[in-house]
């Protein structure tokens, strides 16, 4: 059996949310919550303020070591950054790389944002950007969103956006040093993009693809920058094809 | 009781669909909606209001946002050097610079350093965090906001006062080789104030010593805010601080009939309309700790804003009326706070230059005399506020009204 291990977004719940758990069938799937994002680490992690240390953090990280098999790198949004940042500094630990619209690489000029403020954005204007069908958001949680949960939840909420802050402020959702290595990762990857997202618009994820020795980019439709959330069952098929046929 | 005038230098010519489309007027209002030639109007108008307070005996304050058309001061320091030139008598209180959101403490050191000595030691200096928003037009992160503010402020204090050439290699800020020439003429530096509410900060700014500047808050969250500084100092082994280490904002108009006081006063709500903002610009990540990041989100923050024009009055956030009602007024806030630093917003929107200078007149004709008394004798047995006399739990307080 391989792993899969899956780099989790900004403002989504924990676990094998979605596709994630359809994965689970064929695939030892470990979905690790991000230090600074409700986990033992988080005083620790108070310390680290760049994606960087995430990727050293995880490339340290028991969960894959001994891996199950081969073992395949996922990420999605920031956790795709994450991947990114992985993937430059081990390709060779990896069997493949999985991303969905990753932060983390800029590739327009400076008057030109790559992505959306999700630092800034009010939540009904997050999922309004990133869902294809607004009102069939899940498995989101954000500072005030859902409405009606307990203070609770919202002040878990208010940390994740202060960890996500800690690693993404400045430079915004991207690590200048990041492009200049992507001729590094020559492990075969698919680059998956819903057609309706719009915090890292698809044509970011084709550009990005573009830059990676064997990538494939593939865009899902009726789909934005949740896929995996939004279409399940057409991101399992996708992404369960690529992991089995590289993985031979 | 030391009496400031202050204004923010408002820009009062933006048309309400404006103000609408871009949630407010500050920090994301594109400057087209700005006139040079009005703005320069401006500016002359402002400067020679504080030219006439300082004639009248006021002292002056000046403060900076950034990419507002509330404020068109844009740096405290610069700011502090043009009422300088046109001032020869009052204190200039710098309140504040906003040093998270300032590229290089050591700047800020030498401008502070060259005002200080330019005016031979008329200034007082006050650092802040920057209030929410202005996170935006710095892109400083606001995670770090307030390791930075303290971190920044042991810089300026070391270079103020170290005497050698000295390098700072620190979490924030790095330099090999620091010396700032000229030295501050008040020696080893000017007085320093703080402006905030957060638990940590008031704790710290008691430790220091340093003067406590609560903004447009309720008495009672004043009050509360120096006894926390107060029981701190105290346990600290410092001796218990007087009414020159608080300070208290309001808005303030006085005019000869309640009536008219009431109705050109209106005019100063300009500054507590309810936000518009963004709850990411309003509560920018990490700015707040997650538990009062919740309470703003709930709306238990900020509850000055939604407050009626008459129930501003009665709680003295407005200071408007007759002379003696305005008189009262401060002795009140001096009874219940302890405040011996008065700064009077004496201006907001569109309030015009002959109702400022007409209000100034009349204030410095008729309250200043009536109170400046005030702090004088502190160690009067029967206030209220005095660490002995005040039995009340140390609370914490949310945070003041702005953003």
């Amino acid at each position: 059996m391989s792993t899969l291990l899956f780099l989790h977004d900004a403002d989504v719940l924990p676990g094998t949310i979605g596709a994630l758990g359809l994965l689970a069938d064929d695939l030892h799937v470990a979905v690790p919550r991000h230090p600074g994002f409700g986990t033992p680490l988080d005083d620790t992690a108070q310390d680290w303020d760049s994606v960087a240390d995430l990727a050293q953090h995880y490339l340290s990280d028991p969960v894959t070591d001994p891996p199950h098999g081969p073992l395949h790198l996922a990420g999605a949004g920031f956790g795709g950054w994450i991947a990114l940042e992985m993937a430059v500094r081990a390709p060779h630990l990896f069997t493949t790389l999985t991303l969905v619209s990753p932060y983390g690489v800029k590739l327009s000029g400076p008057t030109e944002p790559d992505f959306a403020d999700i630092l800034l954005l009010d939540p009904t204007e997050i999922v309004e950007l990133g869902w294809a069908e607004p009102t069939a958001c899940h498995d989101l949680r954000m500072p005030g969103y859902p409405p009606g949960l307990t203070d609770d939840d919202y002040e878990r909420a208010f940390a994740d956006r202060a960890a996500l802050s800690r690693y993404a402020w400045k430079p915004f959702l991207h690590d200048p040093r990041l492009r200049r290595w992507l001729h590094l990762i020559t492990m075969p990857t698919l680059v998956i993009a819903g057609t309706h997202d719009r915090l890292v618009p698809p044509r970011h994820s084709a550009a990005l693809a573009d830059l990676l020795p064997s990538a494939r980019f593939v865009e899902l439709p009726h789909a934005g920058h949740y896929p995996y959330l939004e279409r399940p069952h057409a991101f399992h098929r996708e992404v369960r094809s690529f992991l089995i046929g590289e993985a031979q | 009781m030391k009496l400031y005038h202050f204004t923010e230098m408002p820009y009062p010519y933006i048309a309400p669909e404006a103000e609408e489309a871009n949630r407010g007027l500050k920090y994301f209002m594109p400057n087209r909606y700005y006139d040079p030639v009005l703005g320069h109007e401006l500016y002359q108008r402002y400067l020679d209001e504080y030219e006439l307070a300082d004639e009248l005996g006021f002292d002056l304050m000046v403060n900076e946002h950034h990419q507002s058309a509330s404020t068109l001061q844009v740096s405290a320091t610069l700011s502090a050097a043009s009422v300088l030139h046109r001032t020869r008598r009052g204190r200039v209180l710098i309140l504040g610079t906003p040093l998270p959101h300032r590229e290089s403490p050591i700047r800020v050191a030498e401008e502070i350093a060259y005002l200080d000595s330019v005016s031979g030691g008329r200034i007082d200096c006050g650092f802040v965090r920057g209030v929410q928003g202005e996170t935006f037009p710095s892109n400083q992160n606001p995670v770090h906001n307030l390791d930075m503010f303290i971190e920044a402020h042991d810089l300026i204090k070391k270079a103020w006062t170290s005497g050698d050439v000295f390098s700072w290699e620190g979490r924030h800020y790095h330099y090999r080789y620091v010396s700032v020439w000229p030295r501050p003429y008040q020696q080893p530096h000017p007085p320093i104030w703080i402006s905030g509410t957060s638990t940590r900060l008031v704790e710290w700014t008691a430790r220091h010593g340093y003067t406590l500047c609560n903004l447009l808050g309720t008495y009672d969250d004043t009050a509360t805010s120096f006894r926390l500084y107060r029981r701190t100092a105290v346990a600290a082994g410092l001796p218990e601080p007087g009414p020159d280490r608080f300070a208290y904002m309001a808005l303030c108009h006085v005019a000869p009939t309640e009536a008219k006081a009431r109705e050109i006063g209106r005019k100063l709500i300009y500054y507590l309309k309810p936000g518009k903002l963004r709850l990411g610009a309003a509560s920018p990540p990490g700015y707040f700790p997650p538990a009062s990041a919740v309470a703003a989100l709930q709306g238990r923050l900020g509850a000055v804003r939604r407050m009626s024009y008459e129930d501003l009055i009665d709680a003295g956030i407005l200071l408007i009326g007759t002379p003696d009602q305005v008189t009262a007024q401060i002795h009140r806030l001096y009874e219940q706070t302890g405040a011996g630093h008065l700064i009077l917003m004496n201006h907001a929107g569109d309030m015009t230059s002959n109702e400022v200078r007409d209000h100034l007149t009349l204030f410095a004709k008729d309250v200043m005399p009536a109170v400046t008394a005030l702090g004088a004798d502190w160690h009067d047995k029967d206030t209220t506020w005095r660490v002995d006399n005040d039995t009340t739990p140390v609370q914490a307080v949310l945070s003041s009204a702005l953003s």
